[in-house]
């Protein structure tokens, strides 16, 4: 690494890392969690990203050497289709192949009747989740991993070898990533490790979402305790992919938590107790999480109120962003609230004067960090993320 | 409001197995499927009534719709005249727009229209301009209802409303957009007629635009 580059990383995390803590950098540092937008404007498809890594890790570093942003996300685009095809996983779309080439991956939820986890098999993921997971979850999501008594294949026995072998893969591409963005362009990798609620596993992957609504009723003491048994594996599961340095957040990706979806009731009793005791023991061992809250948590931020000061950053997707800094500022750093469709449709005016109204209101004591309200993803114009970053530069100053 | 029947009552306090167990000996006793539609379609909708007003939420919306479900099972065969439901009731063609898969939100309004009375045609996800305009050809809708959860399909929600101005039906149907991507700027740069937040928006929307149509 050049010394310049070095001296421009080093800036750049000390900004980066200061806003996060709730402090006031020289400026307010940008960092997208910018996906697809990547590949739109490296000029390749939805397809080649999700399922060539080093058109990822290329689109993502052409973005870093071009936009003047602090920190960015080594690979965004989460799925990468070769896992997937590893194991002959079901449910995602693979664009170019199940949608358009020019279209993202997505999450397919199954219907009510097939979900992947059965209503009356709750004591057994209880009994022993990793086992559960192993033995019954995944034949029902692998086209080729043979449920527990059945014939073994050469298709099974290969899924559980190439799909260890492409996720050893995936990790240490992704951690040369991290330093290719720190050398060639002075760009912080901006999150390691990945946090879900247990609820929110269960009503993704396990029940489904309506599944587990009908669950909520009939048999709320199972979720519960399936709740309080997955918690201990979320939290290993992200510490083991944080940062050494605990200079840059574990990320929780939550959905499912906040009203409508549940009533502040539910919320209570179902998603916040585990969750909270997972932050407190994360923040305890020094590391910061990202709540990236996607939809609208303008109830439940009162909760997160709760929590030790600095042990979260908390990103605003649709929440009102003037009221996440009111009840949440004066603990957290918050991040995000400029409208995905005012980038994707409006103005590079319209996106300046939206950024202007957020720093003005949220950012004047530190503790913010611009971006677009949720993941970019390529209907992004170029023109107002560049909009987005220069008035950031420019009108960010401290 | 008028009180509810006992039966419009279980539903509303999520009762399946006496909903159904109600619902069967009224059945046995010569009550008209016709009338415990309406009843069940009663409890539906203060239901309705309670989540707009913050006093339930969405899972109880989806026990709602599974109790629905259930008892039309058992009605359906009885009723000669399955679209000619509760008065007032138009049709409502639902999608969710081309290039997103996703069905929760979408299935949520369908179950409530449904559940108002409404004869909904849903056409599922990933639902191209084209299909969008041959289900408004063929149903003659007040209303469609477009669901998007992925901000990358806003262009998908702009052909759907190019395609059926093209084919001359624009004047002929209201367009009301949801889902967690949709937003009142999207709808409004989109050339919809209407955001909807919740489901209770979109039941609301439509039968004002029924009762106009």
């Amino acid at each position: 690494m050049s010394g310049d580059m070095e001296q421009i990383y080093n800036e750049r995390l000390k900004r980066y890392v200061a806003a996060m803590r709730n402090e006031k950098p020289d400026r307010i540092p940008i960092r997208p969690l910018a996906a697809e937008f990547c590949a739109a404007y490296a000029g390749y498809t939805c397809q080649q990203v999700t399922h060539d890594l080093d058109y990822a890790f290329d689109a993502v570093l052409k973005c870093c050497a071009d936009f003047d942003w602090d920190a960015a996300v080594s690979n965004m685009v989460f799925v990468w289709t070769g896992s997937v095809d590893a194991i002959n996983l079901k449910y995602y779309t693979k664009p170019g192949i199940d949608t358009p080439a020019d279209s993202c991956f997505q999450y397919l939820e199954p219907k009510d009747d097939d979900a992947h986890m059965k209503e009356d098999e709750y004591d057994a993921l209880i009994e022993d989740p990793t086992g559960y997971l192993a033995n019954v979850w995944m034949p029902r999501v692998s086209r080729d991993v043979q449920p527990i008594g059945e014939p073994s294949t050469y298709r099974n026995n290969l899924a559980w070898l190439k799909g260890g072998m492409s996720v050893l893969q995936y990790f240490q591409r992704l951690g040369e990533q991290g330093a290719r963005m720190k050398n060639e362009t002075g760009t912080v990798s901006a999150i390691a490790g990945c946090l879900k609620s247990p609820f929110d596993i269960i009503a993704d992957k396990l029940r489904g979402y309506r599944g587990l609504c009908m669950d909520l009723f009939t048999q709320p003491e199972k979720v519960l305790k399936a709740v309080d048994a997955l918690a201990p594996h979320m939290m290993f599961n992200a510490l083991a992919g944080a940062d050494p340095d605990k200079n840059v957040p574990i990320t929780i990706w939550m959905h499912r938590g906040c009203v409508p979806f549940l009533s502040l009731e539910q919320f209570e009793r179902f998603y916040w107790p585990s969750l909270k005791a997972i932050v407190e023991e994360i923040w305890s061992q020094g590391h910061q999480i990202l709540f990236y809250a996607e939809g609208d948590w303008n109830e439940n931020l009162k909760y997160f109120a709760e929590l030790p000061e600095q042990s979260i950053i908390f990103h605003v997707d649709k929440s009102d962003l003037f009221k996440a800094h009111e009840i949440l500022g004066e603990k957290f750093c918050l991040s995000g609230g400029i409208p995905n469709e005012l980038i994707a449709m409006g103005t590079p005016e319209e996106v300046k004067d939206y950024c202007k109204k957020v720093i003005d209101a949220a950012a004047q004591d530190g503790g913010f960090i611009m971006d677009a309200a949720a993941i970019m993803q390529d209907d992004a114009k170029i023109e107002n993320v560049k909009a987005m970053t220069e008035f950031t530069r420019e009108y960010g100053v401290y | 409001m008028s009180e509810l029947s006992q039966l419009a009552q279980l539903i509303n306090e999520l009762k399946l197995a006496e909903v159904k167990s109600l619902a069967s000996k009224m059945i046995e006793e010569g009550a008209s499927a016709q009338d415990i539609l309406v009843q069940c379609q009663e409890g539906m909708a203060e239901i309705g009534r309670r989540f707009d007003q913050g006093e339930c939420f969405i899972p109880e919306l989806v026990v709602a719709g599974k109790i629905m479900e259930a008892v039309m099972k058992d009605l359906e065969p009885l009723l000669k005249e399955a679209a000619a439901t509760a008065e007032g009731s138009g049709a409502v063609v639902m999608g969710t727009v081309m290039n997103d898969v996703h069905d929760i939100g979408k299935d949520i309004v369908v179950m409530m229209l449904r559940g108002s009375g409404f004869r909904v045609i849903d056409l599922g996800v990933n639902v191209s301009p084209e299909k969008f305009v041959e289900a408004v050809k063929d149903n003659n809708p007040a209303v469609i209802g477009m669901s998007v959860l992925l901000t990358t399909c806003y262009q998908s929600i702009s052909k759907t409303v190019e395609a059926i101005q093209q084919a001359g039906l624009r004047d002929h149907v209201s367009i009301m957009l949801g889902g967690a991507a949709a937003t009142e700027i999207l709808a409004q740069k989109t050339g919809c007629d209407f955001y909807g937040k919740t489901a209770m928006d979109a039941v609301v929307y439509a039968s004002q635009r029924s009762k106009a149509a």
